[in-house]
């Protein structure tokens, strides 16, 4: 889908939601448009653009420019066609000598305080400024120049991906309503009045130094130069653009790619995509320029030793050396002592190839995903309770929420614009309960105070859950209706008797979870009798040794409250990265095919056996630690990994590095020599989601194109590679385009029956189930029924971890993300949005710190039972006391030393979020990050090496 | 096959028998954690762990070991 740049269309003013329709006359022909549209947008929609100014369909119409005036037959004066709703019979004139003497007049007036440099202007041709005054035949100025004006105001540039002009600026307040309305930052002010108004950020500061968070929805919104990307600045406008998805984080916001060439100028969200509605984050929108950064590797490598440097070959020779390898390991060691791990960043094409080269190539099943580590629990939890391994409802729902529970999640860091979405919706009155260690911003942010923060201990959440469920039904809150038509009332019955113990009670809870039983209390009654319920949650539930439990006891809250099944309520994973949903929806566990079918299901073998021409294994193949774990004691030997930095994000590194150094043959696909590469033998160069074809599935199950907007570096797409590679092996594939692929998964998978490229193409996106009995997808999930049929109740014990505190380690240390670095850190770090987090630091309470003589940026060292390292220090009440917390994007940090072996019973998540740690202040690094320098050291000359 | 291998094995059928402790009677706990291990489990772990807890005191939880039992029965019954 290339297309010719052009602005998105704009009908100034957002589209009404009212179903009722009203006919009205403009300029002499009717138009139909629903209750509550405004007069410009009715115009628009029937192809009449009426000039204006501070209007945007982005934002709520606000009428302070006056350049919209139309007549309205038997009104007095001009009315702004901006903020009149259109009326049954209204008769409407867009156009006479009157109007645009008037609005020439309010034009002149903008002109005469606005440099006129428009040939040397970088939005130069794309400016709404230019663009109406040309519309209005606006010849001369009749005020001059010479007045007052702001002509040489000072520029700011202090934003790495954008400037401020304020001597372009003409006060529209666009800006301002974008952060206040679309962000939710409330980041800039108009200062002054009349003549002196001025746009402002924060305390009339600096961008950088202000409360902006670099969304750019200001930039979009600005009709003038005066928010500008430096992107444009430096290439000036583009000349087409492709619509693709963001490959940051599960929210998977559509983009349009705006090119010039083979070039991305600007990322611009796209307005269309459901899942963003046009606004983005400053990683998406901003943080793309480590697809074409210096650190990128575009040949295929081999080495036959990690000693070794790098030899760079070429495709084939790449391939063959691997195939053989991995071949000979098989002879030698078994069939099972290969295996591959995929990556949740790639494409579902992509995801699919790779287990389908394992089962069917490598013959066994020994393929897992980095899902594993993070919303494993989810697939088992939804699963086992509600029948489908997936979140229920649609992002754009949450605005028919009354009541939301976030759970272990940080919206606002980590799925930034799903949490803008979610702050409009509390800025509207719904209720706020945050059930986190830590104060997150939605505790208490600018007009948003959760109404109840329950501050959980680590690794007590399911003491929590099951305090909240005791209290709906010991006061006889539950949805008995509800339950008895939609859930197995035998279990329910069983889990009744179950949760109603008095030691579920928040009385009896308190000391275990440290949250006051009134507010445990209070939080329950609310969400139980609030209205629409729905709980958004995130890591913080999954990576516990009860991840799976907690899980289960989420989908048991909201069954019990009869909160699944309708718009506004629901379970919600947010999924961190852009295709979590996606990679396990792929069959990429293990355990199961694609669409959770397990491997020992005969007929489900069958049918793949059927299409792949191979007998396939139906016992479940190794998990990653399973892995790690066989390459220690010899049995694992051969490892395919895609797309996925385990040597950083797996815990206890000094264990995963002992195993990857056990491997024989490591392949790494990766578009940068990544922590896991440098232990490897094989580099295959990998694509960035700029580079190819394919699709990403968003936590709302939403399936959206990724579409390639320039050739890829390495020659080959990561599904070509793959394919190389099965295809050296013996296991033949021959796809033209990933388009081939996903018509074989929809062959082979009953909830993508209906999914097709052509299909995308007409819809946009689509939200699997989609098959013959829903050919357009389903937003909202368990409608009628379960998708197990009945909904169940399972039985959740609390067996607190064995990761506990004592004298000797005191504290809890947890791990989380911030908004401009993303994940293991390889993408972001290579990017301007390190001036924002250029390290990780250790969160510590005050009295914590206190008392170890700890003050803010001072280095300490973090002792854990299995490793230590060394961050600076920064001292917060944001952690409560006995927490401290970390984040985990640069390799140096080694935050995943200090994590343990102890995982979730059920899938082997590992438990980031419980660590008993001490905290030292210390003068010099640990003697792993010492190690991993030199290493880091050694690696990166072997990698010269190859490349002179 | 490693000693410290097993016994990680062994302390993962008592975690996931904990876990599950509250689903029912130690029978059913039993079956139900054998049904698990043997849906999730790799053969590798599944042979090791039941050729070892059979007959030896390797750790096991009374129900863990039940449930290793079960797992046996159903090898057993797959094998046949
Ligand atoms: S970039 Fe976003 S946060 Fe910053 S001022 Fe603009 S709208 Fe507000
Ligand atoms: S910066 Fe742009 S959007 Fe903001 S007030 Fe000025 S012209 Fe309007
Ligand atoms: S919210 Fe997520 S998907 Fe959207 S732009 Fe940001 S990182 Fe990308
Ligand atoms: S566009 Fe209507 S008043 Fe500005």
């Amino acid at each position: 889908m290339l297309e010719f740049y052009e602005p998105q269309a704009d009908y100034g003013t957002p589209k009404s939601a009212s179903t009722a329709m009203v006919t009205l006359s403009i300029d002499g022909v009717n138009v139909t448009v629903p209750e509550g549209t405004s007069v410009m947008r009715a115009a628009a929609e029937s192809g009449v653009k009426i000039p204006r100014l501070c209007a945007t369909d982005q934002l709520k119409s606000f009428g302070s420019c006056r350049v919209c005036l139309v007549e309205i037959e038997g009104r007095r004066g001009f009315p702004a066609s901006c903020t009149t709703n259109v009326e049954a019979g209204m008769e409407v004139r867009t156009q006479s000598d009157e109007i645009g003497k008037l609005r020439r007049n309010v034009m002149e007036l903008y002109i005469s305080d606005h440099p006129l440099d428009c040939l040397t202007c970088p939005t130069n041709g794309d400016c709404e400024l230019q663009d109406t005054a040309g519309e209005l035949g606006l010849r001369s100025v009749r005020y001059g120049f010479e007045g007052e004006n702001h002509l040489v105001a000072e520029k700011d540039e202090s934003n790495p991906y954008f400037t401020f002009d304020p001597s372009k600026c003409i006060v529209c307040s666009r800006c301002v309503r974008a952060c206040e309305e679309v962000q939710g930052t409330f980041a800039l002010t108009i200062d002054g009045r009349g003549f002196e108004s001025k746009v402002s950020a924060s305390q009339a500061e600096d961008f950088m130094d202000s409360e902006c968070v670099s969304c750019g929805a200001c930039v979009n919104a600005c009709p003038t130069a005066t928010l500008t990307e430096k992107s444009i600045i430096e290439a000036g406008k583009p000349e087409h653009s492709v619509t693709t998805t963001c490959a940051y984080c599960g929210v998977g916001c559509s983009f349009k790619a705006e090119m010039k060439g083979s070039q991305v100028v600007r990322m611009t969200p796209y307005k269309d995509g459901k899942a963003n509605e046009g606004h983005a984050c400053v990683k998406g929108r901003f943080a793309f320029g480590y697809a074409t950064h210096k650190d990128r590797i575009t040949l295929p490598m081999i080495r036959d030793s990690i000693d070794d440097p790098w030899r760079e070959v070429s495709w084939d020779e790449a391939v063959t050396y691997t195939a053989k390898r991995f071949k000979d390991i098989q002879a030698q060691y078994g069939r099972t002592s290969i295996g591959a791990i995929s990556s949740s960043r790639c494409t579902n094409e992509e995801v699919y190839l790779v287990q389908k080269m394992v089962r069917a190539g490598f013959g066994n099943n020994n393929v897992d995903t980095c899902a594993r580590v993070c919303h494993s629990p989810t697939g088992f939890g939804l699963k086992t309770t509600l029948g489908e391994s997936a979140g229920t409802q649609t992002f754009a729902s949450v605005a028919e929420a009354d009541v939301v529970i976030v759970m272990g999640a940080n919206p606002t860091e980590a799925h930034p614009v799903f949490g803008s979405r979610l702050k409009r919706r509390l800025r509207e009155g719904a209720k706020l309960i945050v059930i986190d260690p830590r104060k997150i911003e939605l505790v208490s942010s600018p007009h948003i105070t959760a109404d109840y923060h329950l501050p959980v201990r680590p690794g007590t959440n399911v003491t929590i859950l099951n305090a909240l469920a005791h209290v709906v039904v010991n006061e006889g809150l539950e949805a008995r209706d509800y339950i008895h038509e939609r859930c197995d009332v035998a279990e329910f019955e069983k889990w009744r008797a179950f949760i109603g113990d008095e030691r579920h009670a928040p009385e009896n809870t308190e000391t275990i979870t440290g949250v006051a039983a009134a507010d445990l209390r209070a939080a329950a009654r609310l969400y139980a009798t609030g209205g629409n319920g729905a709980i958004f949650y995130g890591l913080g539930v999954t990576e516990h040794s009860q991840g799976s439990t907690a899980v289960m006891g989420i989908a048991n809250l909201a069954m019990l409250t009869g909160n699944i099944g309708r718009d506004g309520v629901g379970v919600n994973p947010l999924r961190g990265q852009n295709n979590v949903q996606g990679s396990c929806d792929m069959g990429s566990f293990p355990h199961e095919l694609p669409g959770y079918r397990h491997i020992s299901d005969t007929a489900t073998r069958q049918l793949f056996e059927g299409e792949w021409g191979v007998t396939l294994d139906s016992e479940p193949g190794l998990r990653i630690p399973n892995m790690f774990d066989a390459a220690l004691d010899g049995e694992f030997k051969g490892l395919y990994c895609q797309g996925e930095d385990i040597a950083q994000s797996d815990p206890n590194t000094q264990h995963v590095e002992a195993a990857l150094r056990s491997i024989e043959c490591l392949v790494v696909q990766d578009i940068f020599l990544n922590e896991t590469a440098k232990f490897a033998h094989v580099f295959l160069p990998g694509a960035s989601f700029l580079e190819k074809d394919g699709t990403f599935t968003n936590a709302e199950r939403r399936i959206s194109r990724v579409r390639k907007v320039m050739p890829p570096l390495s020659g080959k797409a990561d599904w070509e590679g793959t394919m190389a590679l099965a295809n050296a092996l013996g296991c033949k594939m021959d796809y033209s385009h990933p388009s081939e692929i996903m018509d074989e998964i929809a062959r082979l998978t009953p909830t993508f029956t209906g999914v097709s490229y052509d299909r995308l193409e007409q819809l946009g996106s689509i939200q699997w189930p989609c098959n013959d009995s829903t050919p357009e997808g389903t937003p909202i999930m368990h409608v009628e029924e379960f998708v197990r049929g009945k909904g169940f109740f399972a039985m959740t014990e609390y067996v607190a971890t064995t990761e506990r505190a004592n004298r000797k380690f005191p504290l809890l240390l947890t791990t989380g993300r911030i908004l401009s670095q993303y994940n293991v850190g390889a993408q972001t770090r290579r990017t301007d949005n390190s001036e924002w987090h250029g390290e990780d630091l250790l969160e510590i309470h005050p009295h914590d710190a206190e008392e170890r003589g700890i003050n803010h940026d001072d280095w300490v060292g973090i002792n854990s039972r299995v490793g230590d390292t060394v961050l600076r220090a920064s001292v917060t009440d944001r952690v409560k006391p006995g927490v401290v917390y970390t984040t985990f994007h640069h390799p140096v940090s080694g935050a995943n030393v200090i994590t343990t072996d102890n995982s979730d019973w059920a899938t082997n998540c590992p438990e980031y979020k419980v660590t008993a740690v001490q905290i030292s202040k210390v003068t010099a690094p640990s003697s792993w990050q010492a190690r991993q320098k030199s290493f880091d050291k050694q690696q990166q000359g072997l990698l010269k090496e190859a490349q002179h | 096959m490693s000693e410290s291998k097993l016994q990680r094995l062994v302390s993962q059928v008592n975690q996931i028998a904990l876990n599950m402790s509250a689903n029912g009677s130690d029978e059913m706990v039993a079956d139900q954690v054998a049904q698990h291990l043997e849906k999730f489990w790799a053969p590798p772990m599944k042979d090791l762990i039941t050729q070892r807890a059979v007959g030896d005191d390797i750790g096991l939880t009374a129900t863990a070991q039940m449930a290793i039992h079960n797992l046996v029965k159903i090898q057993q019954a797959k094998g046949a």
